[in-house]
């Protein structure tokens, strides 16, 4: 019996909270980076910060509280492209998911 | 103290594997150290005791060390879990920079390659996810004491602070009755994940040091769920969700994300 077969005789529901958590624990990994001596975790409000800032370098708190001075231009590349990747893919596999319901 | 760094010391994967009467852990073992090959790139050394035969199982480890089986923790029914000793892991490595794996980790992405880039010496897990129970509890060690944190996957370096912890893990194993009291554990059996808890914190002189924490969940498999695989790296999630007195069938699909199986039968049936 293939697993389809399974579900459909044992009448499973698909279980959309347990698949978001799933989800968000899965790319939640995948947001946390390392660069210029700091680990960073990836969110809007960070991109924004880094973004907003007008000075070549600047001095940030990273994840575990430290201050890491930083050149601002590279690390905004790093988390753009980091966070534009892994929330291309967690979209896409949250529409695949989706249709399952 | 830096994260990220390029390191050209040796890296690789040790797993601690102890064949029971129920449960052939060496045969888990290898599964898990081919997936981390396949997944990581890394060799895999294994610690096992003089009973076991490798001929018996059909892959080459990186090294297979012996050491005698601690049979003396706590069993149910006759069976004996044998997971003492895990603080030799520190001696016992070969690898400059270690991960310290439990044999019933499904590795499905290179997410463990992290904690190589990111930290200089130790990190473990201190926070979990339950497939299924989005909103499942945090483990404490005991009602009145502090937060798990778990040894199912731990990354180490050879650093005086690193030695401390392991060390902290053995004296707390060979005076676990001492500590089981201390914090009022209801478990009666040793657990790594306790030892690991109480030596952290006083390395630490009892205060928390976060940097220790992998920046993300520890996934687990618990009871009343049984995964099915559907490709190497995607599994079918199905859950008995009690509700009014009777069970709900759940499901739903994973993909390329690792996950810690309780239990051994069904880890067993996916290998």
């Amino acid at each position: 019996m293939d697993t389809k077969q399974l579900l459909t005789e044992v009448k499973a529901r698909f279980n959309h909270n347990s698949a978001k958590a799933y989800l968000k624990d899965k790319y939640e990994s995948k947001l946390c980076v390392a660069d210029q001596g700091g680990l960073w975790k990836i969110t809007p409000e960070l991109i924004s910060a880094v973004n907003g800032l007008s000075t070549d370098t600047v001095v940030l708190l990273d994840n575990y509280g430290n201050p890491v001075k930083v050149n601002r231009a590279n690390l905004l590349l790093k988390l753009e492209k980091t966070y534009n990747d892994v929330m291309e893919q967690w979209h896409s596999e949250w529409a695949t998911l989706e249709k399952a319901r | 103290m830096g994260y990220t760094r390029e390191s050209t010391m040796s890296k690789g994967v040790l797993l601690f594997a102890f064949n029971s009467d129920t449960v052939d852990y060496m045969a888990m073992a290898v599964a898990t150290a081919k997936r981390a090959n396949q997944y990581l790139n890394l060799p895999v050394t294994v610690v096992t005791d003089e009973s076991t035969d490798m001929s018996n199982y059909d892959y080459k480890f990186d090294q297979v060390l012996r050491q005698t089986a601690d049979k003396t923790n706590y069993t149910i029914e006759d069976n004996v879990w044998i997971n003492k000793g895990r603080f030799n892991a520190y001696n016992l490595t070969p690898y400059d920079e270690t991960l310290l794996i439990d044999t019933d980790y499904l590795i499905n992405s290179d997410t463990l390659l992290k904690p190589f880039e990111l930290y200089d010496d130790f990190m473990c897990h201190n926070r979990t996810s339950y497939l299924m129970i989005p909103d499942h509890s945090q483990e404490q060690m005991s009602d009145h004491s502090f937060p798990t944190l778990w040894a199912t996957v731990i990354y180490f370096k050879k650093t005086s602070r690193t030695k401390s912890i392991f060390e902290c893990m053995q004296m707390v194993q060979e005076n676990y009755m001492h500590y089981q009291q201390l914090y009022n554990m209801t478990v009666p059996s040793f657990r790594n994940d306790f030892a690991l808890t109480i030596a952290v914190r006083i390395v630490h002189g009892q205060t928390e040091d976060v940097s220790v924490y992998i920046p993300w969940n520890l996934v687990h498999v618990g009871k009343n769920t049984q995964v099915y695989r559907e490709s190497d790296t995607k599994y079918t999630i199905l859950y008995d969700n009690w509700k009014y007195g009777k069970i709900k069938k759940e499901y739903m699909i994973v993909e390329g994300t690792d996950f810690h199986m309780m239990n051994k039968k069904n880890f067993m049936e996916l290998i």
